[in-house]
This record gives structure tokens, sequence and C-alpha cells, in this order.
């Protein structure tokens, strides 16, 4: 039940590797955030200088209004649950989850109080069996229930998870993702996840925060980040197979603007139009960038399309993922769904075919070739 | 025939295994021998009642415990032995807490000159302590801590360089996940909280170790306390009240005193060292321990 605020935070190591550049997030109340980046990026340095076990060197951390700088990770009430679990061995799973309880000093928290909240808590997470065993004694997925349940006892301001579900294997994972989401509205709380997994940003987050080499590269809902990427990382990292990009051509005749990529000719459609006249833009290098599932599979002739022959055919049942080596020498991925295929249509779609792809206008994205920055939608972050 | 074959290149080798097994046995017997044979000496020689003198044999001609009775009752060894039992349990307590906080220290904290400071005890550590043997005695002069005050200043000479013993327990806690102290502090810890609460339970053989060797350096110091003590009884301790027992003078009237001494140092320590030899194994292979 908290507000948070960075300002200009900045991490400096001391063999002057800047880690964290300029950091700059308003966190509502109650908030789901998630930073999201590959490794290296700074978002795990970030939820550490929050929860106070980083210094910060520049800028300033603000819990509530209150300037949190200079305050021991115990004077912050936050909790955080961490990649390792960092459960207690030595302690029971109750005794685990009583630890901060019993540390709290005025209000002394009393014996009873302390009972009803692990048990409480672990009734919520579904361990109640194994509060008497020690940390060895529990699997991996019974670990992390622990960890997430002793942050859970301390009703504090703030939440912070560092890659809790990185340890776990895939199907343990999605189990542990969808508790935590549920979770989520069983705890009043501020919450802020660290991962590297774009499914886990674009399924916890209610906006995600997505960093690299220590910038943020943008703050947005899930939905947004994926249809309106501020860059070319971006719309690289978020959505899984990636986006598939082009170099291409952006040209203007008369009112209407043209995207070129290879034989390609392509109307640009209004809405984008009217922006790009906006900004008043006229000829440009670009790089086209469109989602797999967004590229069609053309069966028909067609004048406007761009070759590209079969390489891999991957049957994923409800779908087919095509790796097409477009003109020889780039390699894309193209998802076609199975329902619809007729059967001499999926004879058509296997590997070491030659097939022609179709682009929709209203689909594509489109970034600037020097600066790789969304050329129609960009939000200053 | 190839099942034959099979089978004789089997007993070839079991043959082997067993002649090299029992040459390996044959060996670490005779060593064993060899090395128990001083400490057989000792505990037979300390009850041997028909004479004080060395002699050229090992068993006892007529058996009894008056040299124990003696020990005790007529010498100055009940003196030496408490002396040494004092020095040894206040160095031993002393010590460990020093040893294990400068160990968790140089482990979990960052500071300007750790690596220096580190590099620089490791160096220091190489030269034999007894070099300094002659300025400490001019210290504790000045002090008043030799001859009959000896105690406290031999107190004072093991435990003022115990920090530099922190490599084996600093090696140990740096197998110990800093996300534990980190889940800690966050839980509300102190970082001497984190230290007695969470590090130290886990750390049992560690300390056990240090314990250990905090307490058997001054049980068994000749050097230093011979030198600082000077052959004043009261300052004593074990080592030197035995040696000096030793003496052209005195060896005849006191040789089977001196064993029976011997063993009487050698009890408490053998005990412990039965009782806790499972942590002190664990603590010496430290880095491999599991945090």
């Amino acid at each position: 039940m908290a507000t948070l605020k960075l300002t200009n935070v900045k991490k400096i190591y001391d063999n002057n590797v800047v880690a964290v550049h300029n950091f700059n997030l308003d966190i509502k109340d109650k908030e789901f955030i998630v930073f999201v980046g590959p490794s290296g990026c700074g978002k795990s340095t970030t939820l550490r200088m929050i929860a106070g076990l980083e210094e910060i060197s520049e800028g300033t951390i603000e819990i509530d209004d209150e300037i949190v700088n200079d305050l021991q990770p115990k004077d912050r009430d936050i909790a955080m649950v961490f990649q390792n679990y960092a459960l207690y061995p030595h302690l029971t799973v109750y005794e685990n989850m009583a630890f901060p309880l019993r540390l709290k000093k005025n209000p002394k928290v009393s014996e009873d109080e302390i009972f009803n909240r692990v048990i409480n808590a672990a009734d919520i997470l579904g361990i109640t069996d194994y509060l008497m065993r020690k940390p060895k004694n529990l699997s991996g997925g019974q670990r992390q229930r622990v960890s997430i349940g002793r942050a859970m006892v301390r009703d504090s301001k703030v939440f912070l998870m560092d890659e809790p579900l990185s340890n776990l294997d895939a199907k343990l994972r999605n189990q542990m993702r969808a508790e935590i989401i549920e979770l989520r509205h069983k705890i009043d709380s501020t919450f802020i996840y660290v991962t590297h997994d774009q499914t886990e940003a674009m399924t916890l987050g209610d906006r995600i925060v997505i960093m690299k080499d220590g910038y943020i590269q943008q703050v947005d809902t899930p939905q947004n980040v994926f249809d309106k990427p501020n860059n070319l990382f971006v719309a690289g990292f978020i959505g899984s197979p990636q986006m598939n990009f082009f170099d291409a051509k952006l040209s203007k005749e008369g009112e209407d603007y043209y995207v070129e990529v290879g034989e390609v000719k392509l109307l640009i459609d209004d809405k984008k139009r009217d922006i790009l006249k906006e900004k008043d833009i006229n000829e440009k290098d670009i790089i086209l960038g469109i989602r797999p599932d967004h590229l069609k599979v053309s069966f028909e002739d067609n004048e406007n399309t761009i070759k590209g022959k079969i390489i891999v055919n991957e049957m994923m049942g409800s779908e087919m993922h095509l790796h097409i080596n477009v003109n020889n020498k780039q390699d894309i991925i193209v998802i076609v769904p199975t329902i619809s295929l007729t059967k001499s249509q999926k004879e058509a779609l296997q590997a070491g075919k030659e097939i022609d792809l179709e682009f929709d206008s209203k689909l594509i994205h489109l970034f600037d070739s020097e600066t790789e920055e969304n050329i129609i939608y960009k939000k200053e972050c | 025939m190839s099942m034959n074959n099979n089978e004789k290149r089997h007993m070839k080798q079991s043959t082997k295994n067993r002649i090299s097994n029992t040459v390996i046995y044959i060996i670490l017997i005779l060593m064993s021998i060899i090395w128990l044979i001083p400490f057989v000496s000792i505990v037979l020689q300390s009850f041997r009642i028909e004479s004080t003198l060395q002699v050229g044999y090992v068993i006892p001609k007529q058996w009894g415990l008056d040299n124990y009775i003696k020990l005790f009752k007529e010498t100055s060894f009940p003196i030496w032995y408490l002396n040494t039992l004092f020095i040894a349990l206040i160095v031993a307590l002393v010590q460990t807490l020093v040893v294990l906080s400068m160990s968790y220290t140089l482990s979990r904290l960052r500071f300007k000159g750790r690596k220096f400071l580190m590099n620089f005890m490791l160096v220091l550590g190489l030269f034999p302590g007894f070099l300094t043997m002659i300025v400490l005695y001019t210290v504790l002069k000045d002090l008043n801590m030799i001859m009959a005050n000896a105690v406290p200043g031999l107190i004072l000479v093991y435990v003022a360089s115990s920090g530099m013993g922190y490599y084996i327990s600093k090696g140990f806690f740096d197998t110990i996940p800093r996300s534990l102290d980190e889940a800690a502090r966050i839980d509300g810890a102190t970082r001497f909280q984190v230290f007695y609460q969470i590090i130290m339970p886990l750390s049992k053989p560690i300390v056990i170790y240090t314990i250990l060797t905090a307490f058997l350096g001054p049980w068994g110091d000749f050097i230093f306390a011979r030198y600082i003590s000077n052959y004043n009884s009261s300052g004593m301790n074990v080592a030197v009240g035995l040696w000096s027992w030793l003496q052209k003078d005195t060896i005849a009237q006191k040789y089977t005193l001196f064993c029976a001494g011997g063993v009487i140092v050698a009890i408490p320590v053998t005990i412990l060292f039965m009782c806790l030899q499972k942590y002190y194994v664990e603590g010496v292979t430290g880095g491999a321990v599991k945090g």
C-alpha cells in the first residue's frame, strides 16, 4: 500500500561502470510493475536499490513521499522474494515465515499474532502441511512458496520479486505465474517484479518497464508495449517468436505514402499516413517490422508479395511456425494457423517449398533505420 | 572358453587387489606402531613406581598411582594446570569471537583497503610468531605482566594476533549465499542479528574448529610461556613446568612425574577431539559444506 517515485536514479559501480542511467518512474499505489530486459540491463540493480541492498549513486527513491536513500533495508518496510529463495536452512518453514515478525519491535508482535499470520499465509499458499519441515526437504516450488509466504506475513508497503520463477522448471513456472496473479489480488500491496522473461512480464504487469544497458526503453501497459513498441529493441524483445524486420524505403507520392520492401510496394494506411504527414516526413530509409502472425501466406498468384523458401516447418498443432529464407539473405518466421488450411495448402508449406508472403499495411511497424526508433508511435520516457 | 578367460582375468585382478591392500595395511600398521611408541611408553612410565629414574625398559615392574598422587599433592603442577586451563579457555573464547567477526566482516563487507588488509595479514602470518618475542617481552615488562604475572600477559599475547587467523573461516562464510544475509536484512535484522541468528547457526563446524584451534594454541605453547614466565612457578603453564623437571639436576627424581603430568595434559584435549572431530574435519574442509 504505497506509492514509489524514482527520480534520476543512477548506479555507478566502483570500477566506474554505470549500471543504471537516469531512471525515472512513478509507481502508483497497488500497481504491479515489471522490470524486464536481457541480463545486465540494470533491472536487478534497480530493484536492489529500492530494497536498500545497493547504494544509490545519484537521484532519489521515495516510498510514500519519503526519501529512503539513506534508510537501512529493515527500515524501508519492504518485502522481497529472491531467485534462489534465500530460506534460512536451519529453521523450519514455520520459523522461516515467523522470522521477520519476531524481529519486529514497537510494537512487538505477540506469539498468537505470529501464529495467526503464518497460518493464514500458509493457507493461501497451500503449504500448511510442510510447516514443520526444513527447507532442504521441500521441492523448488514449495520453497518458492515459503519464500513468498515469508514476504507476505509482513504486510509491507512494497513487495519486491527478483526473478522468483527462474529456478523452476517450465511447467511449475506456468503454474506459479498463475498463482502470483491470483495472489496479487489477495495481497493489497505495490508489486515490483524483475524478470528476463517477456511472457512473465506481459502476463503479470499492469505496466512493463523495458530496460537495456541501464536505460529505460519504454514504460507502458503490456498491450501498448506490444502494439506500439518505442523502438527496434522493444519490438524485438516483446513477443515470441520475435518480430521480423526488413530493410525498406519510405516514399511519398502525392498525398500517399508507400513502403518498398524488395519488390513489394505497400500503400500506407490512413492512420499512419496522417501521422507521417503531421510529422512532415518524406523519404526515408526505414526498417519495417511485422510480427510472425501478421504476415500472410499467399496461395493465389499475387503481384505484391515477397518470395521466400521454407527451411523448417515446426508443427505446433494449432499453428505452424515456418522458418523462411527471404532473398537468400534473411531468415524470418511466419506463424500460420492450421485450422483453415486445406490439405493441398498444407503440402505447399513443407520444408524446401517456395512461397509468397503478403503484408497488411495496418499491421506493420516503421522504425527509423538510423535511430532505430518508432517513426509513428514514440512515447517519451 | 571366453567365459573361462574372463574368470581368469577376474581372479587375477582380485588377487592383485588383495596383495596391494595387504601391503598397504602392513605399511600403515608399522607406521602407526612407530608413531604410538612414545605415547604408550609415557603412559606406561607414568604408572611405574619402583624408581623415578629414566630406565631402559618400557613395561613397569611395579604398578601404582603414586606418581599421580604426588603430582597433585607435592608439586606446583595444579597451579600450572589451572594457569594453562584458564589461559586456554579465555583465549578460546576471545579469539573465537575476534576471528569469526573478522572473517565475517572480510567476507561480507566491502571497504577501502580490504584486499590490502587481507594480503598484508597473510604475509605477516608467514613469519614465525616468536620473532616478536623480544619486543613483546619489553612491552609486557613495562606492563608488569611477566614472571609471576605471566598469565594475563600470555592471554594478551595469544589474543592480540588472533585476527590473522581469519582465512579458513572467511572461506567458509564465502560459501554461505549472500542472499541469506540480504533476506534477513530486509526481514528486519541488523547486521549483528544476521550474524548471530542466521550465519552462526549455519557455521557450527567452523565455530567448533575455531574454538578448538584457539584452545590448542595456548594449551601446548612452550616458547612464549617459557620466555614470559621465565621459570617463575606461579606464572608457568604445564609445558614450561613439565620441562623444568627435565633439567640435569631434576630429571632423576622427576622423570616419572613428568610422564604422569604429560598424561593429565593430554586427557582433556583427547576428549575434546573425540567428541568434536566430526566438526573439526568439516571445518578444515570448509569449502565443501553447502550453505
